[in-house]
């Protein structure tokens, strides 16, 4: 189960850099920096999570609940997830910018800041 | 590096970075097998502490309140960069798409689609207050409730038209929200110093644990996070669809 | 009392630039340009007053505030701390004046976003001042992500030119990675210590021998890190975005930006895993001064081999980041002194340097050192201001560079180093001559105005600054305005300021001891015992006959600098420099500046780091 759990993380943030490194497309390229960063997300999640644990929201809990999750690697996922946000819009917009002044999408075709 | 050498120098790094990640997950604890004494506590005080029953929001916005302003401040940054981004250059102007047959007028939306628009925005709406106040009590808060509410004005977009929408956008009523829901959080941070306290100390009454107003400060950050939210997800909005709506370069593409 | 009336100033210092920013942001609609201005440069101004008072009120006594009011109770930490040193206070009373002297230069230099740059600034401002004070892991996160978003916006500032753009996204993309590199590792000294508190983690490893999670997590950390600190090879994303970012911009980025990444390996370094068991301080030292020679030597090379003067300065700026790591990655309270020392001095001259050229390129409409050779007429002021600031990088006495030289040298000698101080030499020689050589070439008119080099020099943009300033321009050589002219000449009289002031190098190793001991820095924040004895720095070897030789030394390096920018502009040297080009092209097609060739250095990087912190920590 651990290593299921825990493959995940790195199978997420490898393939997103493979998708980054080949990718042909800017907006396919950001969509492929989120999928890396979605690793991160449940790398937290995941350290935090309890086996039979409920949502730490104690609000109509069964009678014994027993154990809540973690709620403080939660915190710390929603302020990933609004980071996370933030850079793809700011990369899309960037990449709309690109296509409208260098005429292309292609990361391997753009060569304005070439040694 | 050609594509064929970059692709044979990361297969080698990757697999690298593979063995050291795995290395590191290798390191921790069985999956679900224990949670920190520091969450353990926190689930079981915070609830006495701050009269809240979601104890994520007593995190975010209490015990490691900081990090929240901070985090508010990375999505005003990044809507007010993409506003940068994205604002219409010296060789662009802003003129909404010419009407190649004048004599006929632009059909008025269905009455079905205007309805359904109406109809779903008032809802998103009402669910985007609802997640904002409830954030205490209930998983939500002025993060979700906020990117909620700036979805209701994509929906009217999508029941109209942008010239409806470009008409009666309020550019200034936006910025303004996005600034006043990014100060309001400094502003109640500082009104612990006001009271002789520590930066975002709880300066109010704590109220009665279930009830909507109950967690102290924590309902009135979330009020600003959802004004900033909202008019910084309807900033982006507007901004993205002017680009492909509005903007034109001034004499033909470069 | 009087402690408490001097905390108050640690929250205060981000609350002022970011309820500025947030006013800014939200009511530019309804504000003057002219208000716009005045309030951005008096809220950075205040910042800077704010944090300079810090750093008095935190010598010898670091400050402690936890945030909402949550102290640690039955030693476990529950909120978020602010850790003030002098040090950690002087960083960011740096980010202060450079955000000042970038908003005043921008006075009349552009506003075509409508003041929203200005909000930029000053978010960028609060959080690297969060980031130079926090006791928290990932309130650390969190800054870091907080000043690469703003950097990330306004490096795209001239968002007309597919330059700036490819900056942008080459920088975005790879401090993104960097970011989530940082966070993982956070997650995972969670997982194993239950804290994000630095103090707490670190004493929650003190004494004990790393395995793979501690590594890893450390590799992971510092990797994150060293992206933003530019260090080889997780820089070839800098000279795109130092490149290409407005003027004021690179002020900020070169000045604090990047020495913020070198800042947080340290501080993580000293608070976290320094007290691990089996002897890993020598170990670490070797990793960082192997990382920090590299980024020295490749920065100046490359430094030389540019025409393009704003790439030429992202260069020097790269080649100044791998001294500061010699320096701080000698890991004893002397090396961090005199990088601190240099951080200072250097930044201010760097800044001058990225404004001066910029006055250039308002003036000339071009960066390229062939094309503007011999234009330099009627910009006398602009040429003294460059070639005191390139002096000044090659450590020229009495300016506070000098200091941090000696100092350095002398951390050096004390572990047994003293070849150090030729590596450090040798990067500052190349480095200042090729900014030398440009003066020369641009002032004197020396030199070919062609390039004897066959495929040097990326595309020279002129109308890239220019163009979005909003005003309409008549006539290229109207009077430089004096809000352009005078902050590069106040940074580099502060830096000489500075300089005169006698016992700045006590204090700077009293402040650098205070930051890297670990013990009185957890007693300090976890309260283990009351009131944590200001820790003695060791005595600094000042006597005037080492202060002399020091002299010396730094007057050489000024010769020797000036005899490179001679020999580079020497007709009859042709031939040694179309040599030295040839052996260096490898070198230079490795800056592609394809995104794609970037990420996979950062990878290759990662594993490479976590092979060496395997080796000095397990």
């Amino acid at each position: 189960m651990s290593v299921l759990a825990y493959g995940v993380v790195a199978w997420l943030f490898l393939v997103g850099i493979y998708g980054v490194v080949t990718s042909r497309n800017l907006i396919h390229l950001v969509v492929c920096v989120s999928v890396a960063q979605s690793a991160t997300d449940v790398l937290l999640l995941e350290i935090g999570y309890r086996n039979g644990g409920h949502a730490p929201v104690f609000v109509d809990l069964p009678a014994h609940p027993g154990p809540a999750v973690d709620a403080v690697m939660q915190a710390l996922a929603l302020t990933d997830v609004v980071v996370g946000a933030a850079v793809t819009a700011l990369l899309m917009a960037l990449a709309v910018q690109v296509h409208k002044r260098a005429g292309t999408l292609d990361p391997d075709e753009l060569r304005a800041t070439r040694e | 590096m050609s594509r064929r050498a970059r692709l044979m120098f990361f297969a080698v790094a990757a697999a690298a970075l593979a063995v050291t990640l795995g290395v590191g997950l290798a390191g921790l604890p069985s999956f679900g097998s224990q949670v920190s004494a520091y969450a353990r506590m926190l689930n079981e005080v915070s609830g006495r502490q701050r009269h809240v029953t979601d104890v994520v929001s007593a995190i975010t916005f209490d015990y490691r309140g900081i990090d929240t302003l901070f985090e508010e401040f990375i999505l005003l940054g990044a809507v007010t960069g993409i506003s940068v981004l994205l604002r219409p250059l010296s060789d662009e102007t802003r003129q909404l798409p010419e009407d190649k047959a004048p004599d006929r007028g632009i059909p008025p939306p269905s009455p079905a689609v205007w309805l359904l628009a109406v109809f779903l925005s008032s809802l998103l709406v009402l669910t985007g207050l609802e997640t904002v106040t409830h954030g205490t009590l209930t998983p939500g808060g002025g993060f979700q409730g906020g990117v909620i509410l700036a979805s209701a004005l994509y929906v009217v977009y999508l029941g109209t038209n942008y010239r409806t929408v470009e008409r009666y956008q309020p550019d200034a009523l936006l910025e303004s929200s996005d600034g006043v829901g990014a100060f309001g959080y400094v502003f109640i941070g500082l009104l612990g110093l006001m009271a002789g306290d520590v930066f975002l100390t709880n300066v109010v009454g704590l109220g009665v644990t279930g009830n909507p107003i109950s967690g102290g400060i924590i309902p009135l950050l979330n009020l600003t996070v959802g004004l900033e939210v909202a008019g910084g997800f309807a900033i982006l909005a507007s901004e993205f669809l002017d680009q492909t709506a509005v903007i034109r370069t001034k004499t033909g593409p470069r | 009392m009087g402690l408490v009336s001097t905390s108050v100033l640690l929250p205060i210092s981000v609350a002022v630039p970011l309820g500025g920013a947030a006013l800014l942001a939200g009511f530019s609609w309804l504000l003057p340009r002219r208000a716009r201005d005045l309030i951005a440069i008096a809220v950075a101004l205040a910042t800077t007053a704010l944090t300079l008072s810090l750093v008095a009120a935190s010598a010898g006594h670091p400050m402690i505030y936890w945030f909402s009011g949550w102290r640690p109770s039955a030693g476990m930490v529950i909120g978020i701390d602010y850790a003030a040193g002098p040090l950690g206070a002087g960083m960011a009373s740096l980010a202060g004046v450079l955000a000042s002297a970038a908003l005043v230069y921008s006075w009349r230099y552009f506003d075509s976003a409508r003041g929203r740059h200005h909000a930029l600034v000053l978010i960028f401002l609060a959080a690297s001042v969060d980031f130079c004070l926090t006791g928290d892991l990932f309130n650390l996160f969190v800054a870091f992500e907080l000043v690469a978003v703003t950097a990330f916006a306004l490096t795209g500032y001239n968002a007309g030119h597919p330059g700036p753009l490819q900056g942008a996204i080459n920088f975005a993309v790879t401090n993104s990675l960097g970011g989530m590199t940082v966070l993982m590792g956070v997650g995972f000294l969670y997982a194993r210590t239950g804290s994000l508190n630095l103090a707490q983690i670190g004493q929650a490893l003190a004494g004990r021998h790393a395995d793979g999670l501690v590594v890893v997590a450390f590799a992971l950390l510092t990797g994150g890190f060293l992206v933003k600190a530019a260090v080889v090879p997780f820089h070839f994303w800098l000279p795109d975005a130092y490149g290409s970012a407005p003027t004021p911009v690179c002020v900020l980025f070169a000045g604090v930006m990047s020495e913020l990444g070198l800042f947080a390996v340290i501080r993580v370094w000293d608070t976290v895993f320094s007290g691990l068991a089996g002897g890993v301080g020598p170990r670490m030292r070797a990793v960082l001064l192997g990382f920090g020679i590299l980024t020295a030597v490749v920065g100046a090379v490359m430094a030389l081999a540019q025409t393009h003067l704003k790439r030429m300065l992202a260069f020097v700026t790269m080649s100044h980041l791998g001294i500061y790591l010699i320096g701080a990655g000698l890991l004893t309270p002397l090396g961090l002194a005199g990088a601190s020392l240099l951080v200072i001095g250097d930044g201010l001259a760097k800044s001058a340097l990225f404004l001066g050229v910029g006055v250039v390129q308002h003036q000339r409409a071009s960066v390229s050192e062939l094309k503007l050779r011999g234009q330099g007429r009627g910009l006398a002021v602009t040429g003294v201001t460059i070639v005191l600031g390139a002096l000044v990088l090659a450590d020229l006495p009495p300016f506070v560079s000098s200091a941090g030289h000696a100092l350095l040298v002398d951390a050096a000698d004390e572990v047994g180093l003293p070849w150090m101080e030729l590596v450090i030499a040798l990067s500052v020689i190349l480095s200042s001559g090729a900014v030398l050589r440009a003066a020369g070439r641009i002032w004197l008119g020396w030199g070919a105005s062609e390039s004897s080099r066959p495929d040097t020099g990326t595309a020279d943009d002129p109308g890239e600054e220019n163009e979005d300033d909003g005003r309409p321009r008549s006539g290229r050589r109207e009077r430089v305005p004096l809000t352009m002219v005078l902050p590069p000449l106040a940074l580099l009289a502060i830096g000489l300021g500075l300089g005169l002031t006698s016992g700045i190098e006590e204090h700077a190793v009293a402040a650098a001891a205070a930051f890297s001991d670990r013990t009185s820095y957890a007693a300090g924040v976890l309260g283990t015992h009351g009131s944590p004895i200001p820790p003695r720095g060791p005595a600094v070897p000042a006597s005037p006959e080492l202060s002399a030789g020091g002299v010396l030394t730094d007057l050489g390096q000024v010769l020797a600098a000036l005899g490179v920018a001679a020999l580079a502009l020497n007709p009859r040297a042709a031939g040694l420099r179309r040599a030295l080009a040839a052996g260096t092209g490898w070198l230079r097609r490795l800056h592609s500046g394809l995104v794609g060739d970037q990420v996979t250095w950062l990878v290759a990087g990662l594993a490479l780091l976590a092979a060496l912190g395997e080796a000095a920590l397990h």
